[in-house]
């Protein structure tokens, strides 16, 4: 049993919102067992921003899966505002990695957005103000007519963005949201997360394998590495609320924090 | 590559041409006497398109068949779609009809009609159900196979956001299947009219079919071939029309294929 590395002081008057002990989740079964996630312990306080960052194919996207409810876990508990849950959960929402097949190509943009509350049972004229003013929060305002096929990747994920946050869960879950635009547009999203999470105290949880990304955005960074996965650090940034794509990253503490996370990961 | 610079005006005239062809080589065999005398030319069958066009038989008749054609089509695009769509978006329904469904595709209903006009009667209503029975299965084959066809991240984000099932039904399920149902659907109009004229034929139900047969016997080849040839016609046109609003409901679906 690996226990986590405790570094929650600093946020020890926070209230825990979501609390994950002992997931276990493998693949197959029997000989052809693969253990993808051991015993893997996570506290998220409401309000924060937490980046969990590992290896490609470590087992991110799984993680996230088995938090949104997609996956059911071998072993262990999730427990949302002292809830356990067990499948998809309304203080969940989730931004795909494959986040432009998850819009639905035969809806507007605003109807993708409103769709979720469609199924909520919110009025139409209600989903549509919500839709609208979820767009323009990522700054799509008036672009609700466009069909996600006539947009950019930045912008069909600005829209995915959107269907999130009007989906008004307590908890946005993000898988790699930014892995396939390219680096302006990436620092733009990144910049557009950080600003919604402070405007809307949305508390985030994202994963990436970019370690940069991870500590530009996060209040938290959670490292999972080895085979089975599991948490092996936990670094609390410190960066304070504004963040700048230069300033920020050319902080001492940032490239301390860098050379932590690579060494730890390097070890494997 | 050298299909899609054709502009319109030249297909036009491509089209024409292969029809004045096509024309020209049934005059060359006709007045060569190769072919039995019955067998009408051009000009005389032109003449009576010509009659038929003013014909209150004719429309009457020609009402008749489009009717219960259209009506059996109708039938079985609802019943195909939504048995489809419920068939093929669950797992085990899908693997357990699958020899149900390769059965029905392939089994000849015309053969069935003795049975079905000893229930019914030689009327419209017999009529309507073997044009359905026939039309049922493009329609839910091709359902079933759309929406088994289902984007994995279209499935998660109805999990994930908690989409009522009569909702997915409607919203996700229909229209990513739609592509294969306007196939379906497409296919079985002109199967419709077939079936329509085939089962006046066999059963002298009222309508184009059994206008054909009268003629025969009256041996009015022309008139029978004219008849054919308006059944023809209409089939085209139908197949046209919903091409044309296949186009613009699947807009979506053409701009991905871009
Ligand atoms: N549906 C699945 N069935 C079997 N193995 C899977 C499945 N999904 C992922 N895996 C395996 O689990 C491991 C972790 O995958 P994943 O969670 O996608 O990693 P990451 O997102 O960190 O790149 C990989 O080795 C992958 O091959
Ligand atoms: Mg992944």
């Amino acid at each position: 049993m690996t226990a986590p590395v405790q570094a929650d002081s600093q946020l020890a008057q926070s209230t825990l919102l979501m609390k994950v002990r002992g997931m276990t989740m493998s693949y197959g079964s029997g000989t052809a067992e693969n253990k993808i996630l051991e015993n893997l312990d996570l506290d998220v306080n409401t309000g924060e921003f937490i980046s969990i960052v590992g290896p490609s194919g470590v087992g991110k996207t799984t993680l996230l899966r088995c938090l949104s409810g997609l996956l059911h876990p071998k072993a262990g508990t999730i427990e949302v505002g002292g809830a356990i849950i067990d499948g998809p959960h309304p203080d969940l929402a989730v931004v795909f990695q494959d986040y432009s097949r998850s819009l639905m190509p035969w809806m507007t943009t605003r109807e993708n957005v409103a769709f979720p509350l469609q199924g909520k049972g919110m009025n139409k004229a209600d989903r549509i103000r919500v839709a609208e003013e979820n767009l323009a929060a990522v700054g799509l305002a008036g672009q609700g007519g466009k069909y996600p096929w006539e947009m950019s990747g930045g912008m069909q994920q600005r829209v995915a963005i959107a269907r999130a946050l009007a989906y008004n869960a307590k908890v946005l879950l993000m898988d790699e949201p930014f892995a396939s635009v390219d680096a302006q547009t990436r620092f733009d999203l990144e910049d557009l997360v950080i600003k919604l999470k402070q405007e809307f105290g949305v508390t985030i949880l994202l994963v990436t394998h970019d370690i940069d990304e991870a500590l530009y955005l996060a209040d938290k960074v959670v490292v999972i590495a080895e085979k089975p996965a599991t948490v092996v650090d936990v670094i609390v940034t410190g960066f304070g609320e504004e963040r700048d794509q230069v300033d920020t990253k050319a902080d001492p503490r940032f490239g301390e924090a860098r050379a932590r996370i690579l060494h730890r990961l390097r070890k494997n | 590559m050298k299909e899609t610079t054709t502009s319109p005006r030249l297909l036009l005239a491509q089209r024409v041409a292969a029809i004045l062809i096509l024309l020209g080589i049934w005059w060359l065999v006709i007045a060569s006497g190769a072919v039995p005398s019955m067998l009408p030319g051009v000009s005389q069958i032109l003449a009576a398109i010509g009659k038929a066009f003013v014909s209150a038989a004719f429309w009457g008749a020609l009402g008749k068949t489009l009717l219960a054609a259209l009506s059996g089509w109708a039938i079985a695009a609802v019943v195909g779609v939504v048995a489809g769509l419920v068939i093929g978006s669950i797992n085990f329904l899908d693997r357990s009809t699958s020899i149900l469904v390769d059965f029905g595709r392939s089994f000849p209903v015309l053969a069935l009609m003795p049975v079905v006009i000893m229930l019914l009667g030689s009327n419209a209503r017999m009529e309507i159900v073997v044009v359905a029975l026939s039309c049922l299965w493009p329609v839910l084959v091709q359902t079933v196979y759309g929406a088994r066809r289902q984007e994995a991240a279209v499935s998660d984000t109805v999990a994930v956001f908690r989409i009522p099932p009569l909702l997915r039904f409607r919203r996700v399920l229909l229209p990513s299947a739609l592509p294969f149902i306007a196939t379906g659907v497409r296919i079985s109009a002109s199967v419709a009219l077939l079936i329509a004229v085939g089962v006046e034929v066999i059963s002298q139900a009222p309508g184009i079919g059994r206008q054909i047969t009268l003629m025969q016997q009256e041996q009015r080849w022309d008139m029978a071939f004219a008849y054919l040839f308006f059944t023809g016609m209409v089939g085209w046109a139908m197949a046209a029309v919903l091409q044309r609003f296949e186009n613009r409901l699947l807009i979506w679906k053409r701009q991905e294929n871009d």
